[in-house]
């Protein structure tokens, strides 16, 4: 097992789950919404990434896609956030009305759509096929270094800058007017705020992170399939953050550390037979259910993941 | 005095239950007016309504010039009107400090002010006017504490503390003594006379006819979701129709 290619993957994956992990916390544990299409937001930036910086279709090949604007990676990664902003825009307007179980069924509903509409429309990006080689950023211009590490890092701040920036605001007196929409909102209503402000900036200004971290998940994995973006992804993302304790962005990351930990553990071991590593994909599956209920019986890392008091210090 | 509050003909239907049937009352600025009625008189619906909670089918509300029916709560609140819940509502993971903060307007409620810091100096404000209003409940001590941790009666009087912090011209309290202990009570008395001194509007919804027949200058008698009468408490007590209607045979103690 090479341990240093491992400490490199977790660091990369983390990162970008990391960033999903905490745009989920700002909208569920910090804002009380139920997203459970948390893949869909991370999906469509990725593929906007895609769509933005692939050359355009030639007619000698075998791809179906239409659109290929083939611009550079920055303005990928541009718009891969405001993918993110318009898919939150379309979605969000018509479902943060709903409350609670409305809301999760409807946005799982929007996430389901969009991975149909992958899967099946072809002149998108080739369908189920989906686009392989995508080339990384500046790959040429970085060649004395490991690519491998440069990603690890570029994600890694990434990640600490989308931390800052959350941290700030769940410390200023927006992150206690979330708060107080999720803990009552008709408390908050009668006392002259608008809830719905509140639900819809917060589902517009984090979707775009998701929307980014996509474009790094294309980065990494250097090509996008309809395969990468299923409900797993949201589910990996939920048990993260339940594992870790909803409201704490430290416990999120703690949560999905955990989980991807977990996961590349398990990846890595050298199986000798393709039957042994079937089985070890259900046990993982099963062992990571276990882990989620150990953790809620007995909450080892609570003491670490307590979300800070805000008003102590004054 | 002024009309502040002008109450005019509204009436709310639930199915089959005229709930508040042509209730035309006013209250005049700075008077502190009880509303007493027995259960399902039609009191708190009438709260709702004109707190914008329900849309009256039918009448006005009228907050000096401002129509309030058709109106959003929360601007129904910015205009200055606050309300208690008769089940007290609080923002239970924040602590007691934090939920009158929350109660305010904020420049940091902007995401971008959040980020940048620019309305530390604002805040301090807000948290010196939240210290002086949970004083005035009784509860400096727990400034730090979680809403959870706190009793019932507790949790009226942070909810009261919550509301004036938005400095409302006028405030209606749903049973405010509901589960509040007698100390508590007290206080809580000795908050709405020093209020009251000091200009604010109050109408009380209450069944304990003791605290409030002692704290108002005037009652409104509700039945069947119209006002049957009104006038002085002296004049309440000795009234034989609301006796008949509400305090029932004995008289003077029938909460």
């Amino acid at each position: 097992m090479n341990w240093g290619q491992l400490a490199i993957t977790v660091v990369t994956v983390v990162s970008i789950l990391g960033v999903l992990t905490l745009v989920l916390n700002m909208q569920y544990g910090h804002a009380g919404m139920i997203n459970f299409g948390v893949v869909a937001y991370f999906a469509v930036g990725a593929y906007a990434y895609v769509l933005v910086t692939q050359a355009p279709p030639s007619e000698a090949s075998l791809d179906q896609y239409v659109i290929g604007l083939g611009l550079p990676p920055w303005a990928g990664l541009i718009g891969a956030a405001l993918a993110g902003l318009v898919f939150a825009a379309i979605t969000g307007w018509p479902t943060l009305r709903l409350r609670g179980e409305y809301l999760a069924l409807t946005t799982f509903a929007f996430a389901e759509v969009f991975h149909s509409f992958i899967v099946n429309e072809q002149r998108f990006a080739n369908g189920t096929r989906g686009l392989v080689g995508v080339p990384r950023p500046y790959r040429e211009t970085l060649d004395f270094v490991d690519y491998d590490i440069v990603l690890a890092i570029g994600a890694l701040v990434f990640l600490i800058v989308v931390y800052v920036i959350f941290e700030r605001i769940v410390k200023s007196p927006y992150g206690r007017a979330l708060e107080a929409l999720r803990d009552d909102e008709l408390a908050l209503i009668t006392s002259g705020k608008r809830s719905r402000r509140f639900r819809m900036e917060i589902f517009l200004f984090t979707a775009p992170f998701a929307g980014m971290a996509g474009a790094f998940y294309v980065w990494y994995t250097t090509l996008v399939i309809p395969d990468l973006f299923t409900a797993e992804v949201t589910f990996i993302v939920w048990i993260a953050l339940v594992l870790g304790g909803e409201g704490s962005n430290r416990g999120a990351l703690i949560g999905i550390t955990l989980v991807t930990l977990f996961e590349e553990l398990v990846r890595a071991i050298p199986f000798s037979t393709i039957r042994a590593a079937q089985v070890a994909a259900e046990l993982e599956v099963a062992a990571l259910g276990l882990l989620l209920i150990i953790f809620l019986r007995w909450q080892p890392f609570a003491a670490w993941t307590k979300a800070p008091k805000r008003v102590a210090r004054s | 005095m002024a009309e502040l509050l002008r109450i005019e003909s509204v009436s709310k239907r639930f199915g089959g239950l005229q709930a508040v049937d042509q209730c035309s009352f006013s209250v005049n600025r700075g008077s502190l007016v009880g509303l007493i009625g027995p259960n399902g008189a039609g009191k708190s619906t009438l709260f709702n309504l004109v707190s914008g909670l329900h849309g009256p089918e039918a009448g006005s509300i009228r907050l000096e010039s401002d129509e309030l029916v058709g109106r959003a709560p929360h601007e129904i609140a910015g205009l200055g009107l606050a309300r208690t819940f008769q089940t007290p509502r609080s923002f239970s993971t924040l602590s007691c400090l934090e939920n009158l903060l929350a109660s305010v307007p904020s420049r940091g409620e902007q995401i971008t002010s959040a980020i940048l810091g620019t309305y530390r100096a604002g805040e301090r404000e807000s948290i010196a006017a939240a210290r002086q209003h949970l004083e005035l409940v009784g509860l400096q001590g727990r400034a730090d504490d979680r809403a959870d941790e706190l009793s019932g009666g507790e949790l009226r009087m942070l909810e009261v503390a919550r509301q004036l912090m938005r400095d409302p011209k006028i405030l209606l309290l749903d049973e405010p003594t509901a589960g509040v202990t007698p100390t508590l009570q007290v206080r809580l008395t000795e908050a709405l006379k020093q209020l009251h001194a000091g200009g604010l509007t109050v109408i009380v919804v209450e069944h304990n006819l003791g605290f409030l027949l002692n704290l108002v200058e005037r009652v409104v008698v509700m039945v069947k979701g119209r006002v049957l009468t009104q006038g002085e408490p002296g004049s309440i007590r000795s009234d034989p129709e609301v006796i008949n209607a509400y305090l029932g045979r004995r008289g003077g103690d029938a909460a």
